[in-house]
């Protein structure tokens, strides 16, 4: 079965060469005369006026968390679209049960209005 | 030496090294970025044993969705690394007692005959379909797992909305469903007003 994956190894490998040649081409070949001016961090020209990292908005946090449940709720459903045939009613019941109780969260969210941006 | 286990070495060790830059490196934001390389490692060593949908999902559900959050939250709480730090020496006996407890379980589940994988992996044909396997096992036998996996997404949608869903008070903001639907009627006002004489308006 695994040989069926050997060209995204493949890939893997093409795409680490792709990142680090240029790199480690960079490093070797370019000149390279680094001065006070030249390695102080700036922005836009000035000298940085804060610190990157800030507070984001909680929302976002929400939103990210919401969406890995439906994307595990998704990735449920995968197998299951595979063998529908094989397991049959029972498989079916078992899966809609799933998603009527993953629905109950659902119909909460959107009435309590966190899908709502403001 | 096949090729393989080559790949399963390469693999594996970039699990330990990226490992260890999570506990190790300065900047958080490059210890979350070690945690997707430890996870992409993960995800190949999976798929050398053949759970090609574990390991799919894996770099799905982890890289793709976790890691946003890991990161948002790194972002979010503002870390100042230096007050992180000061506490290190007095967590100390606590942390190394819970790793030697992690590592005496490893041993017994990997030392123990009964518990270890002894007999080897056995390879399946090109057309061996281990989603098919999963499905046929997850929907039937394991329907009640199943459904209790359902409850624990709800329970996490619930609590995440409860924990930080803030109604902020005093936002302005439109909603076009309502601009559509308004009427005439809504926004205009006929006032009737008596006409009066033009002769001796004009006079005044």
């Amino acid at each position: 079965m695994l040989e069926n994956y050997f060209p995204v190894l493949l890939f893997i490998c093409v795409g680490l060469a792709v990142g680090v040649v240029p790199m480690v081409l960079g490093k070797l070949a370019a000149p390279n005369r680094p001065d006070d001016a030249k390695l102080s961090p700036y922005e836009c020209g000035f000298e940085a006026f804060e610190d990157a990292r800030m507070k984001f908005d909680v929302r976002y946090y929400l939103v990210a968390i919401l969406f890995i449940l439906f994307d595990l709720e998704i990735a449920f459903l995968f197998p299951w679209a595979v063998v529908l045939k094989e397991i049959g009613m029972f498989g079916f019941v078992s899966m809609m049960i799933f998603l009527a109780i993953l629905v109950v969260g659902f119909v909460y969210e959107w009435m309590k209005g966190a899908l709502e941006w403001e | 030496m096949n090729v393989e286990s080559l790949v399963f070495y390469v693999f594996a060790a970039l699990m330990i090294f990226a490992g260890l830059r999570v506990i190790t490196a300065r900047n958080p934001v490059h210890s979350a970025m070690f945690l997707v390389l430890a996870f992409c490692s993960a995800s190949g060593i999976w798929m050398l044993l053949e759970a090609e949908f574990l390991s799919i999902t894996l770099v799905l559900v982890y890289v793709g969705a976790v890691m946003v959050l890991f990161l948002f939250v790194v972002m979010m709480l503002d870390i100042n690394l230096d007050q992180l730090r000061e506490g290190f020496w007095r967590w100390f006996p606590f942390g190394a007692a819970l790793a030697l407890v992690m590592v005496g379980e490893m041993v017994y589940v990997l030392g123990n005959r009964k518990t270890a994988a002894t007999e080897g992996l056995v390879r399946h044909a090109a057309d061996y379909s281990n989603i098919k396997e999963l499905g046929r096992l997850i929907y039937t036998d394991y329907v009640y797992p199943f459904e209790i996996a359902a409850v624990v997404l709800l329970v996490a949608m619930v609590a995440a909305i409860a924990l930080t869903l803030r109604r902020r008070i005093g936002v302005k903001s439109q909603n076009p469903g309502k601009q559509v639907l308004v009427k005439k009627a809504d926004r205009l006002r006929i006032v009737p007003v008596a006409a009066e004489k033009s002769g001796s308006d004009r006079a005044a």
